[in-house]
């Protein structure tokens, strides 16, 4: 008697340690997806509420054209399940992703999260996603070690640091430049990016300086830091700023006339979110060139032309990129269900590695098991565009790289 | 290193120790009457940038930046006087023994409140109304016009605070207060009154600086959250209660933290400020301009 509640008890225990024990098999009614993304500040709030549009334009995908998950157009002999979106604010910082990364998988049951936007509070959460199980796809958080440390659960459906720098890179070179200046926050992405840049230059070769320089991010206040830029006279400025410090630099670098005087590139796509951008920064956020995921001369798959309808329908704005990926990623984990005929999120990961998913661009993502940081990594294509007049959209922007996508040359300020 | 750049780098530093000086006055000042620390100096600073954004950029543009400021900065005192009215000054009145807890307490629940309530109404996002000064040229350094207007406006204002203190029948009242509140009563001191007006300038300095920065900086509700640390740690390099203390510890801050960031690294921008705050009490236990002061 004893002995079988002994090994009822270690029943348990096990349990407790699995799926079964959070809940997600025996959880009656929709499915989870968790959407772990920053809400406020010190995080990117606009980013992350445009990640929380894509994941509910996910949800209404799946639940409306699907036919919720499992549903009439698969061979799984379990019943159709509508899914629905739970969010967590992780304020882009580890301590709130980790606690919020929890909460929706040990609360809510959720059986797969992504959203994440910052990479240091992605970073910090991964070894969590692998302890419970649970896969957790990066929307927007580019660090290379978020693939390259190699973690089970975790995989990424967003530029990696190597890319964004060969991307810069060639811009730099296609436009003669060899002086570059950085300016980089001492987050995991400021610092992976700079690490990146360095690698690269010094790999292929480059007939190029970068003087990278690392601010803490929560400073207001980097004259002194543009000041020194401007007395070496670089031929142009990286931005690796997320949110307000990306703001602030250019805000700074305008007043003490360093830019637009010296081309400034942003390192991702805040300026595509024009009623923040042109706002914030009127004439001054003019000239700037920044890295972009998307734009309308890219062909959208028959899930991002969806999608892209209804975000319009829906939200009565142009989707951007956050909004298509975080909608491709919602995507992606229906899939991976359905392909796997289950909603354990053991076998949600292990059909990741194996299948293939469509989403809003290319012909199908894929997350094998690759070397280094392409290790569950599938990257969409990025363009560098321009702004060259005020409150100019960014589909209206020229894009100046890659050269197959070219639709302008990079304007000087006057 | 070339002498206009380093000449650059100490006027830059200056220029934002000016205006982190308004912030540690207001906290000082309020100290030195009430005897209680106000931990939402930040949160006022940050309504003194959104009152600002508004002004220019819905009611009254920025053309008249000018009557903006004033407006901001009333607008941001009298809140402060209604909130010393209504939620501190009951701990003044007699039936509370443990006045410094209550004050804590209070002032923090008030950062929370503040930072949810602006997160309620303008959301999570970033603002920032526009420069309404053309550039200017400060000897070699290049100074955006919203800026240098900062810059002026903390000076005028800590010398009009100076003036009001040292000059007037008022700052007589407030600096017997400050002295000996049980004296200043006896000589027929309305302490309610003046313990109102106390925190209404002190708190109208913090929404000042708000308001000077909100073109140069971003307003968002956290935005309060450094501006308090800075203005701490000013008050202790200074000496707490000493308004000389306050200006000379923010020029001071402001220095170190621009030399320090050119010329050792700077991702530790905030590490220089609190390296010199340990020097000073290592050598001067209560801070610059600090007094040992003895408690009944």
């Amino acid at each position: 008697m004893q002995r079988s509640i002994v090994a009822a008890m270690v029943a348990i225990l096990i349990a407790g340690g699995t799926g079964a024990g959070i809940g997600w098999g025996a959880t009656p009614g929709p499915l989870v997806l968790g959407v772990l993304t920053p809400l406020s500040p010190p995080g990117d709030p606009a980013a992350g509420q445009l990640i929380v549009r894509g994941a509910q334009l996910g949800e209404q995908y799946i639940n409306t054209v699907m036919g919720g998950v499992f549903g009439p157009k698969t061979s799984c002999a379990l019943p159709a399940t509508p899914v629905t979106v739970a969010v967590e604010d992780d304020s882009g910082t580890p301590e709130k992703s980790v606690a919020g990364f929890r909460r929706l998988v040990t609360e809510e049951h959720a059986v797969g999260v992504f959203g994440a936007f910052h990479s240091s509070a992605m970073l910090a959460t991964a070894p969590l996603a692998d302890e419970l199980g649970v896969p957790y796809i990066s929307t927007q958080a580019s660090a290379a070690d978020i693939t390259g440390k190699h973690f089970q659960a975790v995989f990424r459906t967003h530029p990696v640091d190597p890319d964004r720098a060969a991307a810069w890179l060639g811009f730099i070179q296609a436009q003669g430049w060899h002086k570059v200046a950085m300016l980089a926050e001492n987050t995991d992405y400021g610092i992976g990016l700079a690490e990146a840049t360095k690698t690269l230059i010094a790999q292929k070769k480059l007939n190029m300086t970068l003087d990278a320089v690392i601010f803490d991010r929560t400073s207001a206040d980097l004259t002194p830091q543009l000041l020194k830029f401007k007395a070496e006279k670089p031929d142009i400025v990286l931005n690796v700023g997320v949110g307000t410090p990306a703001y602030l630099i250019i805000k700074q670098a305008h007043d003490i006339g360093l830019f637009p005087q010296t081309p400034m590139l942003a390192s991702y796509d805040f300026p595509v979110r024009p009623e923040e951008y042109w706002k914030n920064l009127g004439p001054t956020g003019t000239s700037l060139t920044f890295i972009s995921y998307f734009h309308p001369r890219m062909a959208l798959s028959p899930l991002g032309k969806w999608a892209a309808v209804e975000y319009a329908k829906r939200f009565h704005s142009t989707a951007v990129y956050s909004n298509l990926n975080s909608f491709g990623d919602a995507m992606i984990l229906a899939e991976a269900m359905n392909q796997a005929c289950s909603r354990d999120p053991r076998r949600i990961i292990a059909q990741l590695e194996r299948g293939r998913f469509d989403t809003w661009i290319g012909d199908g993502a894929t997350f094998p098991r690759g070397t280094g940081v392409y290790w569950h990594q599938w990257s969409p294509p990025l363009v560098i565009l321009q702004y060259t007049k005020q409150d100019e959209t960014y589909d209206q922007a020229p894009i100046l790289y890659p050269p197959a996508l070219k639709t302008g040359t990079f304007e000087a300020a006057h | 290193m070339d002498a206009t750049l380093l000449t650059q780098y100490v006027l830059a530093g200056l220029v934002i120790g000016a205006i982190y000086c308004l912030m540690a006055v207001g906290i000082t000042f309020i100290y030195s009457v009430m005897k209680m620390i106000n931990w939402a100096m930040g949160e006022f600073y940050m309504i003194g940038g959104y009152a600002q954004y508004l002004l220019l950029t819905d009611w009254l543009g920025p053309a008249r930046w000018y009557l903006a400021l004033p407006l901001a900065i009333l607008g941001v005192g009298v809140l402060g006087m209604v909130v010393e009215r209504v939620l501190l000054q009951p701990m003044f009145a007699g039936r509370l023994e443990r006045l410094d807890e209550y004050a804590t307490i209070m002032t923090i629940s008030l950062t929370v409140l503040f930072r949810n309530l602006a997160v309620v109404v303008f959301g999570p996002y970033q603002f920032s109304p526009r420069d309404y000064a053309p550039p200017v040229q400060l000897g070699p350094l290049p100074i955006n016009g919203s800026r240098f207007v900062a810059f002026l406006g903390a000076v005028v204002l800590l010398g009009l605070f100076q003036w009001v203190v040292r000059r007037t029948w008022f700052g007589l009242a407030l600096r017997s207060v400050a002295q000996n509140r049980v004296g200043a009563l006896c000589a027929g001191i309305s302490l309610p009154r003046i313990d109102m007006l106390a925190f209404g300038i002190g708190v109208a300095l913090a929404g000042a600086a708000g308001a000077l920065l909100a073109p140069v900086f971003l307003v968002y509700p956290q935005s309060g959250a450094l501006s308090t640390v800075k203005g701490f740690e000013i008050i202790v390099i200074g000496g707490l209660g000493s308004l000389p203390g306050s200006v000379v510890g923010g020029l001071l801050l402001g220095l170190v933290e621009s030399l320090g960031s050119v010329l050792i690294s700077p991702s530790f921008r905030d590490v220089y400020g609190f390296g010199l705050l340990l020097v000073i009490l290592a050598f001067r236990p209560t801070g610059l301009w600090g007094e040992r002061a003895r408690e009944a």
